[in-house]
Parts: structure tokens; C-alpha cells; sequence
């Protein structure tokens, strides 16, 4: 899967992920427009990134790439900014997103909240917020 | 097991403290309480403290207070439900007789303090997944799980709006209440949006303001003659932190296994309950609390709090001193929530205030992103 990448480094105004340890992977990846989730030796699927497998304990699960497709588990409508940078934004979508592999995934959903239900079908796309990270944000399909 | 008796429990002033800090309030609300148990500062040999704006809490209200050697010391913090959780904590070191007068306090200027002035660089690796969608925490944390709520259940946003105003009716009843003018289904849904589904009044006030309650032993109870309210039973647990998305099943929160074992520990059901102080950051965290403690079938919440159940007269009288909607919330709620169990326990109101004959209590603490959650029974022994 390759979703795609719009670059928005000029005008973000928002937080943005330092990549560090096991989140690397998952960092450079989004440059790349691709979304991945950590899946263990054991099965267990995973997100966000971590250094042990929460299933098993094994260390450093390795990552696998994600169709980048889900469901809204739940939404809401932010009208008060939660974050410095999202005042003009207002009010603007923030979901949790079932991908279709299993692990869910806290997003920003690019749509309005009039074009959304829990269970509406989303799919990845990302915004470059920075030279080192893409994040992603789910549009409807 | 021997069973702590809260003693003493007190507010510091409430609202706005521009010329405090934390620290005071937290000192302030301790020999308030203090002074309600009948004890003195010399006596204290044991601190609980979460939250405050300083590391290492527990040591700093030890040193502001200049107490003497205490040996008995809690920090654990897990957001608003703390001080339910420290209740557990005070009732094992009872029994190992490590401390006989213990303090559980909490102070902050959640108003008019400084705000946090957070970083752009966001290093923390699971904030890195939160902060950069904007999320609204809590408010929309917990917007998220009452959607899901909606969703899997059919409650509706006037159902929520019900829980604003039963706690109103409780506050215009308390002076120290910060908003007291009864509101009706209609305010609620026609405040300022804040959160879908939640408006302003489904939110829990802003308030600085401390507070703190005195745990004694059984043997110092009796030396001091206080009316002997106990920590009957008590529980903890959490379901993840940070990231909302991680919450399991957003419409069960760990209420479901605290509550179970808080009351098997007191031996009660839960016709026993005369009044419930459940934490209500927002309407919906008391709405999932109820039925996660077991107060109505998981889904029924909606209809089990339409219609005055709460209210004053109401079958279950909750959050009778106004709540985290209505009364103060400086942050971390839950040692309210302690407070005023113990007050309609020792019968310390009068009229509609005061609920008939209240023997027994559920003082339910919730903390972080509905992450924690501690539930403590206290009965009053005859």
C-alpha cells in the first residue's frame, strides 16, 4: 500500500512525533505514505509501536504493513482546541480508527462530522508535519 | 481485618485561589480535617498525597507541615481515583501497625494557576500518537467513550444532560457549591459545544480549592470518640492510560472489576447503598460508573438515571454535595468524592440535604482518561 503523503511542514502549527526507539520504523514508514503495526512471532498484533510485545513479552516485535483501511471505532467533534496550533482548525474531527488488521489507532479524521457515523469505512492518508515524521490522518472511503 | 475509620474531612477554600498554591491548599484542607477529628499535626504519622504541581508530593506537604519523622508515606498517583486507592494502602499499614493518624490530601490552583506550556517536540513515544491529532483531554477522551456508549446502546445526549441536572438539584442545596441555579435537560443541550456529544454543562467545573480526609486506627478512634464511619471495603484497578484508542471497550471501565470486590469486602449488595459519590468529570463518567458498579444492567444507565433517580428524593441519592458538575473540581476529584460520603454518614446535614438514615456509602474515584478506576465502601458502625 502506498497512501498518499500531502506536505504540510510550511503550515503546521501543531505538536510533532520526535521519532525515538521503537517508533522508528514506524516513523519513516509514514514518509513513505505507509502505515504500519508491529504483528510478533505470537500473533499478537500491536499499536502504537513498543519494545516488547504485550502478548508474549518478546522483545522488538517486528512491523508489518497495514492496507492502511478501517473502521470508526468512535469520534468526536473537537470545538475547543486541544493542542497549541489547532485554534484556526476549530472544529475539526478526532477518532479512533479499528484499522482492519486489529490494532486501533487515535487520528485525526479529515472530514465533517455530518459525513460520519461509528462504523464508517475511513482509509489512511498522511500529512508530512515534519522532516522525520508523516502523520496519519483518515479520510472517508 | 481492622478497618481505618475516617475520622476527619475538610475542603480548603474553594474556587478561585489566586494567593495560593497547591501546597497551602493541601496544608490548608489537612488541619481543617485535622482539626474536625480531634487530632493535632503531632499526632500524624502517616501522608498520602497525589497530584500537586511538585515532584515527590508526599514529602513536600511532610516537610511543609514539619511533620515528625512520619512512617507511613504514598505518592501513587494515579489521577482522581488516588485517594480511594491510598484508602487500601492506610487500611494495610493499620494492620501492620505502621501509623495510627494518616493524612490524605490534595491541593491545586487548577484555575488560576499557570497553564502548562507544552512543547511542539513531542518525545514522549505514545504522545507522539496522541498530541499530534489535536485531541481535546479529557474532555474529548471522554466524548469518544460516550459516543461509543450512544452508539452501542441508544442513550441519548438528554439522558447524559439528566445526570447535569439531578447534581445541580445537590448543589443548589450547598453553599460552597460553585454553580447553585437549578438548570433543566434544555441548558444542557443548548450549552456552548465543547466536545460532541458533551456541551459546557456535561463538563465538570475548573476550580482551585484542596482537600484532604484523616484516616485513624481503630484503637486511636476510640481514644478521640469520633463517630465511627469505616473503610469497609476497597479496590483498584486501571485500563490504560495515555491513549484513549487503548481503553479496551470504551463503554466498560475498570468500575466493573472494583466494584464487584469493594463490595464483596464489605459483605454489602447493592440494596444496602443509601448514597453514592460517584466521580463525575463529565455526565458520562458517572453514567458508565453506575453501571459499571452494578447500580443497573451495562447498557441501562440512560434510562436509570432519567427521571430524578439521583436527585434529592430520588431512589439513589448521588453526588449530593453538588459534584465535580456543579460543586468545585480542582483536578483531582476523587478526595471530594471521600469527603462528603463521610458527611452524609455522620449526618452532618440537615432537610433535603441530608440523605435518611445513611449507614452506607460508594465513594467511586475515576482517574486520568476514565483510565483508573478505585471504589471504596464506608459504612457507619453502630
Amino acid at each position: 500500500m502506498s497512501a498518499p503523503v500531502e506536505d504540510r511542514r510550511e503550515e503546521w502549527d501543531g505538536p510533532v512525533p520526535v521519532p525515538t526507539g521503537a517508533t522508528e520504523p514506524f516513523w519513516e514508514a509514514t514518509l513513505e505514505g505507509a502505515l504500519r503495526y508491529q504483528e510478533c512471532d505470537c500473533g499478537n498484533r500491536q499499536l502504537y509501536p513498543r519494545a516488547v510485545c504485550t502478548a508474549c513479552g518478546a522483545e522488538d516485535p517486528p512491523f508489518e504493513e497495514s492496507e492502511g483501511v478501517g473502521t470508526i471505532y468512535t469520534y468526536t467533534t473537537c470545538h475547543v482546541p486541544g493542542e497549541p496550533g489547532f485554534g484556526d482548525r476549530t472544529p475539526y474531527v478526532v477518532g479512533a480508527v479499528e484499522l482492519a488488521e486489529g490494532p486501533r489507532l487515535l487520528a485525526l479524521i479529515d472530514a465533517e462530522p455530518t459525513e460520519l457515523a461509528v462504523g464508517s469505512p475511513v482509509a489512511v492518508t498522511f500529512w508530512r508535519v515534519s522532516d522525520e515524521a508523516a502523520i496519519p490522518v483518515f479520510v472517508p472511503e | 481485618m481492622a478497618e481505618p475509620i475516617l475520622a476527619g474531612v475538610a475542603e480548603s477554600d474553594l474556587g478561585e485561589t489566586p494567593d495560593r498554591n497547591w501546597l497551602d491548599n493541601a496544608a490548608i484542607a489537612t488541619v481543617r480535617a485535622l482539626d474536625d477529628a480531634g487530632c493535632t499535626l503531632a499526632e500524624v504519622d502517616g501522608v498520602a498525597v497525589a497530584g500537586g504541581d511538585d515532584y515527590m508530593p508526599a514529602l513536600i506537604l511532610s516537610e511543609y507541615l514539619d511533620l515528625d519523622e512520619p512512617s507511613f508515606l504514598e505518592g501513587t498517583e494515579i489521577g482522581g481515583s488516588s485517594f480511594e486507592h491510598f484508602c487500601g494502602h492506610v487500611r494495610d499499614a493499620m494492620a501492620r501497625d505502621e501509623a495510627d493518624v494518616v493524612v490524605v490530601a490534595y491541593g491545586s490552583t487548577s484555575k488560576t494557576g499557570p497553564s502548562d506550556d507544552r512543547s511542539l517536540e513531542v518525545t514522549h513515544p505514545v504522545d507522539g500518537f496522541v498530541r499530534p491529532t489535536g485531541l481535546f483531554r479529557p474532555p474529548g477522551a471522554y466524548a469518544m467513550a460516550a459516543r461509543r456508549h450512544m452508539h452501542e446502546y441508544g442513550t441519548t445526549e438528554e439522558q447524559l444532560a439528566e445526570i447535569a441536572v439531578s447534581t445541580r438539584e445537590w448543589a443548589s442545596m450547598n453553599p460552597k457549591a460553585a454553580q447553585r441555579e437549578p438548570i433543566t435537560v434544555d441548558d444542557v443541550l443548548e450549552s456552548r459545544p465543547i466536545a460532541d456529544p458533551f456541551n459546557l454543562l456535561d463538563c465538570c467545573l475548573v476550580s482551585d480549592g484542596g482537600g484532604a480526609v484523616v484516616l485513624v486506627s481503630e484503637e486511636k478512634a476510640r481514644d478521640i470518640d469520633v463517630p465511627p464511619i469505616a473503610v469497609a471495603g476497597v479496590a483498584s484497578t486501571s485500563t490504560h492510560r495515555q491513549d484513549v484508542s487503548e481503553m479496551p471497550d470504551m463503554t466498560t471501565t475498570g468500575a466493573a472489576v472494583t466494584g464487584p470486590k469493594a463490595f464483596e469486602q464489605a459483605g454489602i449488595t447493592h440494596d444496602d447503598v443509601d448514597v453514592a459519590e460517584i466521580y463525575d468529570s463529565f455526565t458520562y463518567t458517572a453514567l458508565v460508573t453506575l453501571e459499571d458498579l452494578g447500580f443497573c444492567e451495562k447498557g441501562a444507565g440512560g434510562e436509570f438515571v432519567s427521571g430524578g433517580t439521583t436527585a434529592p428524593g430520588g431512589e439513589l441519592p448521588m453526588n449530593t454535595q453538588g459534584g465535580g458538575l456543579s460543586y468545585c473540581h480542582p483536578g483531582h476529584f476523587g478526595v471530594f468524592v471521600l469527603i462528603e460520603a463521610v458527611r452524609q454518614l455522620r449526618g452532618d446535614y440537615t432537610g433535603d440535604r441530608q440523605v435518611d438514615d445513611a449507614a452506607v456509602a460508594v465513594a467511586h474515584g475515576t482517574g486520568g482518561l476514565l483510565s483508573s478506576s478505585s471504589t471504596v465502601v464506608l459504612r457507619r458502625e453502630a
